[in-house]
């Protein structure tokens, strides 16, 4: 039996590794190894007070914060019947885009695209082509100014609290931003100029089942809470109530990451998942952009994931100018959190994180006390489909050359984009 | 002169601090062209795993064998080691409630298979090595991280504030959420350095800095006892960023 062992995961967020074994020409065994600690925040929540909650389970991890921050209030808010505020619904989008820019461009730019190019990170790269590597920068920090303009701060948001915010942005500040974010769309183009003359990564492919939220108005990622599960046999309806369905998950002994399964198959969650189940948002600009990047859906190619990365990049710029121009046309008010009135019972909210699907389930007492928390995380809900890719890739190799084995696996789990401090997080034993 | 060897290296955590380097956009590539980066794994796939390093930068708490391996081996290493962020500086959010019974938690998030699991209760860096500098934060601030390298490569350590979140936000003439409104406002007995941040925007500071320095936290336990708080309940909110017991 041979071993091809990536220890150390690069370029992604959190600790991880890949190890693959051979018998002759066949794959035995393909694992997506899970090595960061095990920090147990979902049973040491319990007792806390519903408004500890978001700000303790913000930190399960930070390119994420603002999802796993704005999840936990959906959750809180309806375990409690707290309806929040279309001024808050408007702000918390606008805060999940700012998120969506930053985490993409840090992702595509900075993690990825030097692969394709064949350089170690993305310092290299702009030692010979600082162009791609400043609009990566530049993107990143305009979402991260929408992220500090309405969450308080770019990493862990403090300003989303229980019932809505606690400092409303000024006028200001969304003036500021609109100017920010149409100087930003000034770079759509170079980024799927970029994107398009990557060389191919044609080493993988795998008939893909997809799941993403099903939004009401097909564009959003922190409205709506039905799942659609695709793939090209079938289609299905999860509701958020029923998330267990997608989280069969059992727990294996290499990872502290749970494997979860749709009708026995693995599935695939994030911006490749949200484009396959809302195909109505590619219109206009973005019709364009596909064409360009030659994407197809649904895609059998997981690679084609910094494809759909790049477009919902240019995409959230527009969407957030969008909620700008809504909120201004609407009128800023200066509003005070909603009341909240804690009861006993659970409260269940799935949004799209930038990674894909995000789920926090909740139980509170009648004093607004957690007995149970469940925090179900994109990186978990993949690593299963991971595993098959990376085995698929390894089958459809033609050379057994370790280099290009490892390379080739290393490309697949980053185009994934790996959260891997999200992805020891999971639902207790039932 | 060559420039100084660093090292950037996660433990369990949530990579915030990393995270926080990587946003100082407009600054990354000057940052990157005074320091010789030769081991980060989060932002690079070709690092020198062994090197000497002049300075060490460690985000996130130990929370395993591996981890604390892993530390061993970094402070071996380097000349300076530094703690970044709350949970490197005072254990964070995974040392909350520390005492609890480890492997029974363990049992019940993975079944019987969790026994076989890696795992320690969370500590800090400096509990398992000697460590040079800490910069508290969860995460980290930015200029803070942009201070210490200006200040290392100049040989000189950077001063962070040691006085209150208070102090801060009185600068900022806030509205007092404790004494005015009655909230659970961590600020007392909370490291400033984040200008106040969270009460800023009417939101009380949950302390996510750490401890402040010289803070009467009996005092300050008393006054909100008064008005009502629970002791126990109170101590474990004061208790979520930074454990009883870890001051150095």
């Amino acid at each position: 039996m041979t071993t091809i062992a990536i220890e150390h995961l690069a370029r992604v967020e959190g600790h991880g590794g890949i190890t693959v074994e051979l018998e002759g020409d066949a794959v035995a065994n393909v694992r997506f190894d899970v090595f960061e600690g095990a920090r147990l925040l979902e049973p040491l929540i319990r007792g806390k007070r519903y408004d500890e909650v978001a700000p303790i389970l913000s930190r399960i991890c930070a390119i994420c914060s603002v999802a796993h921050s704005l999840t936990s209030l959906k959750a809180t808010e309806s375990a409690f019947g707290v309806r929040v505020s279309p001024q808050t619904e408007l702000l918390r989008e606008l805060l999940y885009r700012g998120e969506s820019i930053e985490s993409h461009a840090l992702h595509l730019f900075l993690l990825a695209v030097p692969d394709y190019l064949n350089y170690p990170s993305a310092t290299a790269l702009a030692a010979d082509k600082p162009a791609a590597v400043l609009l990566g920068l530049r993107l990143k920090k305009l979402g991260n100014q929408i992220q500090e303009a309405i969450g308080g701060r770019a990493v862990h948001p403090v300003n989303a609290v229980p019932g809505g915010f606690g400092r409303v942005p000024t006028l200001d500040q969304l003036i500021a931003l609109r100017g920010s974010l149409m100087q930003g769309r000034t770079d759509a183009d170079a980024v799927i100029d970029l994107v398009a003359s990557l060389p191919a990564a044609d080493f993988c492919h795998s008939d893909t089942v997809y799941a993403a939220l099903r939004s009401p108005n097909l564009d959003r990622y922190y409205g709506g809470d039905e799942v659609m599960v695709v793939s090209n046999r079938s289609r299905a309806i999860v509701r958020a109530a029923d998330y267990r369905e997608l989280t069969n998950e059992k727990a294996v002994p290499h990872s502290h990451a749970k494997h979860s399964t749709f009708g026995g198959n693995p599935f695939m969650v994030g911006a490749l998942a949200r484009l396959t189940v809302n195909p109505r948002r590619l219109t206009g600009r973005l019709a364009v952009a596909m064409k360009r990047l030659k994407l197809l859906l649904p895609a059998d190619n997981p690679m084609d994931n910094n494809k759909a990365q790049a477009l919902e990049l240019i995409d959230d710029l527009d969407r957030a100018l969008e909620s700008i121009e809504q909120l201004l046309r609407a009128g800023l008010k200066d509003e005070r959190p909603m009341p909240v009135h804690p009861r006993a019972g659970t409260g269940t909210a799935i949004t799209e994180a930038p990674r894909g699907l995000l789920i926090h389930s909740y139980t509170y007492d009648d004093e607004g006390r957690v007995t149970a928390a469940d925090v179900v995380t994109p990186t978990a809900l993949n690593a299963a489909s991971l595993e098959l890719h990376l085995r698929r890739a390894v089958e459809q190799c033609a050379e057994r050359d370790e280099a290009v084995i490892s390379k080739r696996l290393q490309m697949i789990a980053r185009a994934y984009d790996p959260c891997i401090s999200c992805s020891v997080h999971l639902v207790r034993k039932r | 002169m060559s420039k100084p060897t660093v090292g950037i290296f996660g433990l369990t955590g949530c990579a915030g601090d990393q995270l926080v380097i990587l946003n100082c956009e407009d600054r990354l590539l000057d940052i990157v062209a005074l320091i010789d980066i030769r081991d980060f794994l989060m932002a690079s796939s070709e690092n020198d795993e062994g090197c000497p390093l002049d300075i060490a930068l460690v985000e996130g708490a130990v929370l395993s064998r591996r981890d604390a391996d892993k530390l061993r081996a970094i402070r071996q290493r380097s000349k300076i080691l530094v703690a970044l962020g709350t949970c490197a500086v005072w254990g964070g959010v995974a040392a909350m409630d520390r005492g609890k019974d480890r492997a029974r938690l363990l049992e019940e998030v993975y079944g019987e298979i969790g026994l076989t699991y890696d795992s320690s209760p969370a500590q800090a860096l400096h509990e398992v090595v000697k460590v040079d500098l800490g910069i508290a934060g969860c995460p980290i601030e930015k200029e803070h991280f942009i201070a210490a390298v200006a200040a290392l490569l100049n040989g000189d350590t950077p001063l962070y504030p040691e006085y209150p979140v208070c102090t801060e936000c009185r600068m900022r003439e806030n509205n007092c959420l404790l004494i005015e409104r009655g909230e659970l406002c961590c600020g007392p007995i909370t490291a400033g350095g984040c200008e106040a941040r969270c009460p800023e925007l009417r939101v009380p500071c949950v302390g996510c800095r750490g401890p402040a320095g010289d803070t009467n936290v009996p005092s300050f336990v008393a006054m909100l006892e008064q008005k009502g708080f629970d002791r126990q309940q109170l101590a474990a909110r004061l208790r979520t960023f930074a454990p009883e017991g870890v001051a150095q």
